[in-house]
């Protein structure tokens, strides 16, 4: 029974609504985890412990230099974007009008595979390694997390695309507003990131 | 992802004669991929790490291989299981079809749906109860080893490093179990229906959060030989970072079951919300739900936290960051944080549910209502509300904030009120009922006994100045005990007896839970009361071997833990005997008046042919005669 039940017994905006709240449930331990991150981010460089926040040159090593914060912010105007695009896409849905929803999608897929190409980018290419001190350590976890986020978020993009390409929402579409919901908590979590790497 | 039918959809490679790839999934392929996955990827990290990359202090080869590996296993048992089909499903717009819905909702499977990626939370109830009751028993096994070897005072028995991979072993895998024995049995099995809904909210991801505890297992099991768990179930860090490779067994599973709960948690709250019968209001759900809602809804926010601080002790590991390295600008202090954080509500995630089957339990054998509904929900509220606001108690004695003891030590007590409001209920509800002597009954008066008694002596310890004198020792294990088994666990045994009827439309045979109870209780009692004894006089815990003058209280303590596992034994044998050939258990056997007691046994695929319509309390009992 389960799903099938459901389906035949419910309208399909009891089951919207039952997705949503699941999803903002879900997205609550998300939340506690991105902003446990930031607790453990301004907890590490307020102790500053042995002065090892951003480790001085010595000897063998030179010292570690904060990274600029300006490659973060960019990912997440990517991400920004792909949240945009795919409201627009959600807009076009909602006046049934699914040109602009398969073009918002797409769009949006678009930006957040960018997005997650940059990220790996700047991840590769940072003048540090994960040895090199407390804010290195917390500059990879950031970006791991915000790597994590951009990963489901090309997945569901690629699928939400799809099945808007395949005309799955043609009856009912609580799947693209509970995918915006994602989106949303997504951009915000990446400007969460941004926000405490510019303050190294 | 729930999806919707209103579009025919063909499942691929299913036709006449032909299984598709929904079918031939079990635990079978799970393990399998699992571990072929696993073992490739050893390989492969073996053969193309380098040998010589360790630069740096924590960095260690092995601890990233085993970590790899582990992660390996993990993606492969769910994807052997077939946790994977659906979200990929849903990604090609092709949802599951009519059969495929039926076939994951176990229909006609008989015993194999127990053995698959069954969504009907009737089978996933019964799932739960099987595995806590083996991971019951590898952990009651663990502490027979360890108060065996405290039987005597040189210890001897085994190694000491053993020694402490056997109580942390013994430490995660017992909160693990507490924490799932009753949310995963009984609020899986029972609460759908006693709200009056067809399911959870989410089947699916129902299934997911059985499974991944599954595939948790292994990589704690692995732990033990590879050098076990021998930082107790806390995995302080640096400690932690520096221990051998069976701490990588303890993030994996620690991880995995976060996702789990996390999952659960918005599952279970989402039903409760959503879900209930038409009529049934809020002053009209029954307690145990409150119970349940809030054990979860406190986990939700909570083990995410717990999760973070496994993944930054892996990458400390396996990656030689700092977050918890002090040379190289990480805290101790973030880690113990992090960790209590989680730490401390987690103890009402076990607690608040088992107090409330009993609250549940307690108008049905006194047959009065339950005395204060609301001042029950607000202590409910009460305790999950403060309980995130103490976690920092665990932390007098490390030196982190002096000037927050105060604080802590004040929010602390405060919980004694709301947890005063439950013990009011309860003995409320006792108070001049017409008690039906069965074994959940007397589990009242034992929960209110040792509830009592670890609250009692867990006020001394939120105390600071007390606290210096007693935090590490063995009178804090006793404490806990008393909270977590003869308040928690006492608890789960009662639903178990209460509820098993409706499970297994058998009853438990009433003889054996009796003895069960008493053998448990009076041991309970020896075993701890002893423990309280060598605490007070000083003896540390987490030690192998101790000074002859604690020789009298351990011995006493042993012979009490021997009496609890003889009723452990025998609860064991009472649910093996009556599931297979106990008496037929009648549809409402102790005329209660929640709506799991309508149901037909055995209960139908979908719970209700017609939904039920609440119009009363479920506490309608009327006043007894004094």
């Amino acid at each position: 029974m389960s799903v099938e039940t459901h389906a035949h017994h419910e309208h399909p905006d009891v089951v919207g609504s039952r997705n949503r709240l699941g999803l903002i449930l879900i997205l609550v331990a998300d939340i506690a985890m991105a902003l446990s991150v930031l607790f453990v981010f301004f907890y590490l460089k307020g102790q500053n412990v042995n002065n090892m926040w951003l480790p001085a040159a010595t000897e063998d090593t030179p010292a570690t230099l904060a990274l600029s914060s300006k490659g973060t912010w960019y990912v997440t105007t990517l991400a920004a974007l792909g949240l945009l695009t795919h409201f627009y896409g959600l807009k076009g849905v909602r006046a049934k009008n699914q040109t602009q929803l398969v073009l918002g999608g797409g769009l949006a897929l678009l930006f957040s595979a960018i997005a997650l190409v940059y990220q790996f980018i700047q991840v590769s290419g940072a003048p540090f390694t994960a040895t090199s001190g407390a804010y290195a350590s917390c500059y990879f976890l950031i970006a791991g997390l915000n790597t994590l986020h951009l990963v489901l978020t090309v997945f569901i993009a690629l699928g939400n695309w799809n099945r808007s390409r395949l005309g799955v929402y043609k009856s009912d579409h609580w799947h693209v507003d509970i995918v915006n919901i994602w989106w949303i908590w997504m951009t915000i979590s990446s400007l969460l990131g941004a926000f405490a790497l510019s303050f190294a | 992802m729930t999806t919707m039918m209103n579009r025919p959809a063909s499942a691929p490679g299913h036709s006449a004669g032909k299984k598709g790839l929904i079918e031939r999934l079990n635990i079978v392929t799970a393990f399998a991929l699992g571990t072929v996955s696993a073992v490739v990827v050893w390989q492969l990290a073996l053969k193309f790490m380098p040998e010589n990359a360790e630069t740096a202090f924590f960095f260690n080869r092995e601890d990233k291989i085993m970590l790899l590996s582990l992660i390996a296993w993990f993606v492969g048992f769910m994807t052997g299981i077939g946790a994977l089909i659906g979200p990929f499903r849903w990604a090609m717009g092709k949802d599951l079809n009519h059969d495929e819905n039926m076939f994951l909702a176990g229909k006609d499977q008989g015993l194999k749906r127990y053995f698959r990626y069954t969504t009907d939370h009737k089978v996933v109830g019964i799932q739960y109860l099987v595995t806590t009751i083996i991971i019951f028993f590898v952990g009651g096994t663990l502490a027979m080893l360890i108060r065996t070897n405290l039987g005597h005072a040189t210890g001897g028995w085994l190694q000491p490093q053993t020694y402490n991979a056997v109580v942390g072993w013994h430490g995660i895998i017992m909160i693990v179990a507490t924490i799932i024995m009753v949310t995963g049995p009984f609020g899986n099995f029972i609460m759908p229906i006693m709200i009056g809904a067809r399911d959870m909210a989410f089947p699916r991801l129902n299934a997911l959060s059985f499974w991944l505890i599954v595939a948790a297992i292994p990589p704690v099991f692995i732990s033990f030989f590879t050098g076990g768990i021998t930082t107790g179930w806390t995995a302080y860090n640096p400690l932690a970072s520096q221990s051998a490779l069976g701490m990588n067994g303890y993030i994996a599973f620690i991880c995995i079951f976060a996702i789990s709960t996390m999952v659960a948690g918005a599952n279970i709250t989402t039903t409760v919300i959503k879900m209930r019968a038409k009529g049934m209001t809020w002053t009209r759900t029954p307690i145990f739900i409150y119970g349940v809602v809030a054990s979860v809804a406190l986990a939700l926010p909570a083990f995410p936290v717990f999760f973070l601080s496994q993944i930054m002790s892996g990458m400390d590991r396996a990656f030689a960051t700092s977050f918890y390295d002090t040379a190289h600008g990480g805290s101790g202090w973030l880690y113990e944080n992090l960790f209590w954080i989680m730490g401390h509500p987690e103890v009402y995630v076990i607690l608040i549910p088992a107090v409330a089957a009993l609250m549940e339990m307690a108008p049905v054998f006194t047959r009065r209502p339950l005395f204060s509904f609301k001042l029950a929900v607000i202590g409910i509220a009460g305790i999950s509300g403060l309980s995130i606001l103490v976690w920092a108690h665990h932390m007098y004695m490390s030196g982190w904030a002096p000037l927050l003891n105060a604080p802590f030590m004040l929010t602390t007590e405060l919980i004694s009120i709301p947890t005063g409001m439950l013990f009011l209920v309860l003995i409320g509800t006792l108070w001049r009922g017409r008690l039906w002597m069965t074994m959940p009954l007397m589990s009242i008066f034992a929960l209110l006994w040792n509830f009592m008694i670890g609250g009692i002596t867990g006020i001394y310890l939120s105390d600071v100045p007390a606290d210096a004198f007693l935090h590490g020792s063995m009178y804090v294990t006793a404490h806990f005990h008393y909270t977590l088994m003869g308040a928690g666990l006492t608890g789960a045994i009662a639903s178990l007896v209460y509820w098993f009827p409706k499970m297994t439309g058998r009853m438990f045979d009433k003889k054996l839970s009796w003895v069960s109870f008493w053998l448990v209780q009076i041991g309970f009692n020896i075993a701890f009361m002893g423990m309280f004894l060598v605490g007070l006089a000083g003896q540390p815990r987490r030690v192998e071997s101790y000074a002859e003058v604690f020789s009298k209280g351990n011995l006493i303590t042993t012979m009490g833990a021997y009496t609890i596992m003889a009723g452990m034994l025998v609860l064991l044998h009472g649910v093996i005997v009556s599931w297979r050939s106990g008496v037929k258990a009648p549809m409402n056997p102790w005329q209660a008046k929640t709506l799991e007691w309508t149901v037909p046994n055995p209960i139908p695929l979908e719970n209700f042919d017609v939904l039920p319509v609440v119009t009363s309390d479920p506490y309608g009992y009327g006043k007894a005669k004094s």
